[in-house]
């Protein structure tokens, strides 16, 4: 695998949308000296207009539809939207539950799926690393997305 | 001719803010072309990013200064109930309580006075 033409750090804005925050600690984990993907360029950011990668947690609720639409929307292009944990992917235990509306490929378009309750920080990792690819293909192709719900990918 | 302005202690050379103004430009610009190229003006990607909340109007953006004194206005809030009501905006009201006032302080001095 060559990665040539994202010639730059990847910036990933973590977004909680009503995550028991089990998925969230495992995310740090990542980040800590132990993995320390910060020393292949992956960081988090504060801001989802200096993003590239869009990562979700949680299963959605309904308080949150909204801010998670704007929230990729905001986004700059191109971008990959990458989710962590079962209750992201398909709800888990939430499932149909009254007070969501997720899970999040319902609400915007998912490239990557990285299940797991929690799932391990090397699960993660991996699932970045497919994000990252998919970015490499979305910046070759600018336009490539439409807005569609495209099919994502399971890390 | 010298552009160099010294007091003894230290000096001042108009050139040499113009060079370092220059400089700086050049900085600011090389940093500034490290940005983001592709996002799309006129859309959400330009908006203000407000935790995913909806972004007020400019004007309702504002916080006013005077929210400093909030606290203020919350322990004394009793007391400006009552003041308020007495600023009706009516120039007889306020010509009324100038009246009465200099009246009071009036009888107040006079009987002072009278005391002595």
């Amino acid at each position: 695998m060559s990665l040539k033409s994202f010639k730059r750090a990847l910036w990933v804005y973590h977004l909680n949308t009503g995550s028991c925050n089990g998925c969230d600690i495992e995310i740090l984990a990542v980040l800590t000296p132990r993995y320390d993907v910060e020393r292949f360029g992956i960081k988090l950011v504060g801001s989802p207009r200096h993003a590239d990668v869009l990562l979700a947690t949680g299963p959605v609720a309904r308080s949150m539809e909204e801010s998670v639409r704007r929230i990729y929307a905001q986004t700059p292009d191109p971008k990959v939207v990458m989710v962590v944990g079962n209750c992201g992917t398909e709800g888990d235990v939430f499932h149909e539950a009254y007070s969501l509306v997720g899970p999040i490929d319902q609400i915007i378009p998912v490239d990557v799926y990285v299940p797991g309750c929690p799932p391990r920080p090397e699960a993660i990792i991996h699932g970045v690393v497919m994000a990252w690819v998919k970015l490499e293909k979305a910046a070759k192709q600018p336009a490539h997305r439409a807005n569609s719900l495209a099919g994502g990918e399971v890390a | 001719m010298t552009f160099i302005l010294e007091s003894g202690y230290s000096f001042w050379n108009p050139l040499v803010w113009i060079i370092l103004f220059l400089v700086m430009m050049v900085l600011i610009y090389f940093f500034r072309r490290q940005g983001q190229e592709k996002y799309k003006k006129d859309t959400e990607q330009a908006q203000i990013f407000l935790c995913g909340a909806e972004v007020p109007a400019p004007g309702e953006r504002h916080i006013r200064v005077g929210n400093i004194y909030w606290g203020f206005f919350e322990t004394l809030k009793e007391y400006y109930n009552q003041i308020l009501k007495l600023h009706t905006g009516i120039i007889n009201d306020y010509v009324a309580w100038f009246v009465a006032v200099t009246a009071i302080t009036a009888v107040i001095l006079l009987m002072a006075g009278l005391g002595k």
